[in-house]
């Protein structure tokens, strides 16, 4: 069985993807990703929505 | 009745983009520009500190899911993780400190501490330019703790630039750029809702009244969740060489346009 490897020095991942992925690579967005922007959209949509309603 | 300011809309949004995206500027930059356009402090500090902890958040969060960083917080917690939390516990204690003097008018005098953080953050900037050439180095934990207490102790006498001196220290102590960024993002929120419990807490305790005027609230609001969305991305896609560069650049930059703002405007 594989092991898992966790590697805990500081901006590893963010370092890792600068180096094996290319401009165009960092662009593509998950889908799940996607899916949270969508969500946090709502949410600033119910925030307005309570700002209309109180302020 | 609620209503949004399109000038305001767009300078949360340009202020907020390069604080998620170099780690400083929200506070300095904007607050200035909302008293010259005549709004009083009780208007927009505040506001500005509700603005920072939702965005802090909002961008900490999309920082993880764009992985500039990778907070853990479940135990045992990661090198990235206990970093953010002793920036933020630092800048928490300073910053009820200084909603703690301006409610009891302790008076420090403004100009010449302001002039010291603007000189700091200069010299720090340029510092960090002079160090662009140079290979990054691995992680050295009790620099960033000097300047996180340094950043703290400005913040605590109410002279600010808290972000340029960890966002900055953060790079002295050997942080890849994109990951400071991050950690100083969710630093910040956590600071803003200190700073908030501090703003109604003080007066409740000591029996004073407190007027929060939530007028700008939706304008800064727009402008800043967008942006803390917006930004990670952005901070994703360019190569970290760009922000190695920009960060201290914007950093002299708003060093200069304090001093500016005291001896010149």
């Amino acid at each position: 069985m594989q092991k898992k490897i966790i590697v805990d020095e500081v901006g590893y991942l963010a370092k890792l993807l600068d180096e094996k992925m290319t401009t165009f690579e960092r662009m593509k967005i998950k889908k799940s990703t996607l899916k949270r922007m969508a969500f946090a959209l709502l949410i600033y949509l119910s925030v307005m929505i309570i700002f209309v309603v109180t302020l | 009745m609620m209503e949004l300011i399109p000038l305001i809309v767009i300078l949360a949004f340009l202020f907020e983009t390069m604080d998620s995206c170099a780690g400083m500027g929200f506070g300095t930059g904007l607050t200035p520009l909302l008293f010259i356009f005549g709004y009083e402090p009780l208007q927009v500090v505040p506001i500005l500190l509700i603005s920072e902890a939702i965005t802090g958040f909002t961008a900490g969060f999309f920082h993880q899911e764009f992985e500039n960083v990778n907070f853990r917080i479940k135990k045992p917690l990661n090198k990235e993780t206990k970093i953010m939390i002793n920036i933020a516990i630092l800048g928490m204690f300073a910053i009820i400190l200084s909603v703690f003097l301006t409610y009891y008018s302790i008076k420090l005098e403004k100009s010449i501490i302001q002039t010291y953080v603007a000189l700091l953050v200069i010299v720090m900037g340029i510092i960090a330019m002079f160090k662009l050439k140079s290979k990054s180095s691995s992680y050295k934990p009790k620099i960033l703790t000097f300047f996180s207490a340094l950043a703290g102790f400005n913040k605590g006498i109410g002279a600010g630039g808290y972000g340029p001196v960890v966002m900055l220290g953060q790079i002295f102590s050997g942080i890849y750029e994109k990951t400071a960024t991050a950690i100083v993002s969710v630093s910040e929120g956590l600071v803003s809702v200190a700073g908030v419990a501090a703003f109604v807490l003080i007066p409740v305790f000591s029996n004073q009244a407190i007027y929060i005027d939530f007028y700008l609230l939706p304008s800064v609001f727009t402008g800043g969740f967008i942006a803390a969305i917006v930004s990670p991305y952005i901070v994703r896609v360019f190569p970290n060489k760009l922000w190695r560069v920009v960060i201290p650049v914007y950093a002299l930059g708003i060093g200069l346009y304090v001093l500016l703002k005291l001896y010149v405007l």
